[in-house]
């Protein structure tokens, strides 16, 4: 744990299905690695539909807005950092059903400029995240069965699917 | 597939055991919602509590097919002694170390339970015991990580982990005890061998527990004949609140 009390953030990928990328759906605080990961099961994929999770600790995401992949890539790149392999992640739309960052690929390079400009696609992204493979953990195959396969055999309900009638008390009405 | 009258009326005491188990802990472990120690942990109590409340009524319905019996009227209006549950799960809810201990008791036993009873003859319990057995490889996990780092956290941690094993633990032989009923059941091939199944679970537990560098007490004396005869003073209050809403109206179509 911090000094201040937060435990370390950590980025969730997670696959809705073997045909599809991984996708970056929100964050979990945790301890350590193997608390992160059960902790990003429980919070993203109690509910259908998950076939696989990636995480990476927050210090290993590097970002870029659209302005700063510009920038970067209009600025004479430095070459100084050993070559390392990072997961490339894309937002290419701002519309709400498609905008999370998705894997595209990975590239290896030194350091992230030469990576940015090695991945980034001619036209350029909304943003881009480059993701240090070596701090990546994932689910294992072998947990499927019991964290992502339980959730397919459930109904879960709506609240549509309770008969319930809502009638106002007087008093609500009145109330204010 | 029908069972002999002496078998079902076996089978309906001992998946109510079952049931009752479950439905109590996660009645509990729900107490957690908006109060666990982190975010996450508030919506991964809070489905250990769904999944254990989902399991008994997965039993309570295997139930329902051997005696014709309502899982709603058995739940929520049963007098408490009338419940079956054991004492481990009767217990209040406690701190998280507490928490955490009775509910990796509890899975490891329900691991090595649900794996026998996979190999069930009769084959509804098999099937459904498969099923349940997934989802409390996930609960087990996750138990078992906060064992581990309770045990060697902080010395409040550890602190509050001594004090949830020396309640815990005796209960564990409660639990683990045959109902007057289950020679039968173990006859017919329906039920495991209750003597390998307490000998499996207290092997496993104890070595992990043990592990970690705790000294463990003795089991509590389990009553004679019937070991679950008698409830603790827990479970009223506990089924007070748990059937107060239902209580309130027996009769409404949906709430």
């Amino acid at each position: 744990m911090t000094v201040d009390g937060q435990l370390p953030r950590w980025e969730v990928f997670k696959q809705d299905a073997s045909s599809k990328a991984h996708a970056a759906v929100g964050s979990v605080h945790a301890a350590d690695a193997e608390h992160a990961l059960l902790m990003a099961r429980s919070v993203f994929a109690r509910r259908p539909s998950a076939v696989s999770l990636w995480l990476a600790p927050r210090w290993a995401v590097h970002e870029f807005t659209r302005e700063q992949l510009a920038e970067a890539l209009a600025t004479p790149g430095t070459q100084l950092a050993a070559p390392m392999r990072y997961r490339v992640f894309i937002k290419s739309s701002d519309r709400r059903s498609m905008a999370a960052y998705e894997h595209r690929g990975e590239v290896v390079a030194s350091g992230t400029s030469a990576a940015l400009r090695a991945a980034t696609p001619d036209e350029l992204p909304l943003g881009m995240w480059l993701v240090e493979d070596a701090a990546v953990i994932a689910s294992a195959p072998a947990d499927a069965e019991a964290w992502f396969a339980p959730a397919s055999d459930k109904r879960y309900k709506q609240q549509s699917e309770y008969a319930v009638s809502v009638k106002r008390h007087p008093a609500t009405r009145e109330g204010t | 597939m029908t069972l002999a009258p002496e078998l079902s009326a076996a089978l309906v005491e001992r998946l109510t055991a079952f049931a009752d188990d479950e439905l109590v802990l996660g009645h509990h472990q729900a107490g957690w919602t908006g109060h666990a120690p982190l975010l996450e942990e508030d919506i991964a109590i809070a489905n250990v509590a769904q999944d254990e409340i989902g399991h008994a009524v997965a039993w309570l319905e295997l139930r329902a097919a051997l005696d014709g019996s309502d899982p709603d009227r058995l739940v929520f209006f049963r007098a408490a002694s009338d419940y079956r549950s054991a004492w481990l799960s009767e217990q209040p809810r406690g701190d998280w170390a507490f928490t955490m201990l009775r509910q990796y008791l509890f899975d490891a036993y329900e691991a090595e339970l649900l794996a026998r009873l996979s190999a069930s003859s009769y084959r509804p319990l098999a099937d459904t015991a498969a099923k349940v057995a997934r989802e409390e490889l996930f609960h087990l996990r996750h138990s078992r990580l906060w064992v581990e780092r309770l045990a060697h956290g902080t010395d409040e941690s550890r602190d509050r982990l001594v004090s949830a094993v020396a309640v815990a633990w005796p209960l564990m032989a409660q639990l683990l005890a045959p109902l007057p009923q289950d020679a039968a059941l173990e006859a017919a091939g329906i039920t495991y061998s209750s003597r390998d199944l307490e000998e499996s679970v207290v092997a496993a537990t104890s070595a992990e527990l043990v592990r970690h560098g705790f000294a463990l007490p003795p089991f509590a004396p389990v009553p004679a004949g019937d070991p679950r005869a008698l409830r603790t003073e827990h479970l009223a209050p506990t089924l007070l609140v748990m059937q107060s809403v239902a209580r309130s109206d027996a009769d409404a179509q949906a709430w």
